[in-house]
């Protein structure tokens, strides 16, 4: 403490040391929060199609298109320590070969600082819904879920389900027409 | 030239250098609590951080340099013992350093 250098060494030790008690009690304080909310998930269209997939076993396999509306508010997740939430919506089902299959469809970044209230209408899948065989023709409960990370400040990175999912069977026949 | 810069005091006494420590611990911690509380309100954790790095500011202005009030309780030291011996006098000035960079 006897020349410049040294205090300048001691203090900005002493800074660090006592901003990282305040990151964690940012932690601590949230850390045991409840980051469900409500969803409301709408399928307004399904669309069902037997295609060549390419990327797989050289069969044509199923592949689903869902035309879904979301609606949520999203502002109680929020807090300080909460720099973003990434959303997906994901799809599982129960096949002959597999018990659980999840494929996600669609996700979207909210940043803290922008609008919280989600309310999409007709939204297409961002991505393919391929089943690696036949398992979505006739599937009666393919479940549609959103959920979400919550990418924080400081501490952990919960994964949080969205109560409010839905079931929808899946139609019997392949769609031929060239409608897209 | 030279000599009017090194007149200048540069050094803290004991009871000073305890001083800028106990001052700039309780300006951070003042802030810190301060900040936490600003931002647990708001809920924005960048305003405690802020908040910290001003006092973390105020704190290095107040104790980096070596102010006056810091100077304040000189040590009291022994008069300088008149030439007696050959080697007597540098003693004294050695003693001075060692305890300076204590």
């Amino acid at each position: 403490m006897n020349t410049v250098l040294s205090r300048a060494n001691s203090l900005f030790a002493f800074s660090l040391s006592v901003m990282a008690a305040l990151t964690f009690g940012c932690f601590i304080t949230t850390a045991f929060k409840d980051r469900r909310v409500p969803v409301d998930i709408h399928v307004s269209k399904v669309m069902l199609k037997n295609v060549d997939d390419f990327t797989g076993p050289r069969e044509r396999s199923d592949l689903g298109f869902i035309t879904f509306d979301i609606s949520a508010d999203l502002q109680p997740i929020f807090d300080w320590n909460v720099k973003q939430l990434f959303l997906y919506l994901s799809a599982e089902y129960a096949t002959k070969s597999n018990s659980l299959n999840q494929v996600v469809l669609w996700d979207k970044i909210v940043l803290r600082g922008e609008s919280t209230k989600l309310n999409l209408r007709n939204m297409k899948s961002k991505y393919f819904f391929f089943d690696d065989g036949n398992g979505l023709r006739a599937n009666k409960n393919i479940t549609l879920m959103l959920s979400w990370n919550v990418v924080p400040n400081a501490g952990i990175l919960p994964l949080v389900a969205g109560s409010g999912h839905i079931s929808l069977p899946f139609p019997e026949t392949y769609e031929t027409t060239k409608s897209y | 030239m030279l000599s009017r810069f090194k007149n200048i005091p540069t050094h803290m006494d004991y009871k000073g250098q305890k001083l800028a420590e106990q001052i700039f611990q309780g300006i951070i911690l003042i802030s810190a609590v301060i900040g936490f509380i600003y931002g647990l309100i708001i809920q924005q954790f960048g305003w405690t951080v802020y908040i910290v790095l001003g006092g973390f500011a105020v704190s290095c202005v107040l104790t980096l340099p070596p102010w006056p009030m810091y100077r304040k309780n000189p040590l009291p030291w022994q008069p300088v013992v008149p030439e007696s011996s050959g080697e007597s006098p540098p003693k004294p000035q050695e003693t001075i350093k060692k305890k300076k960079h204590k």
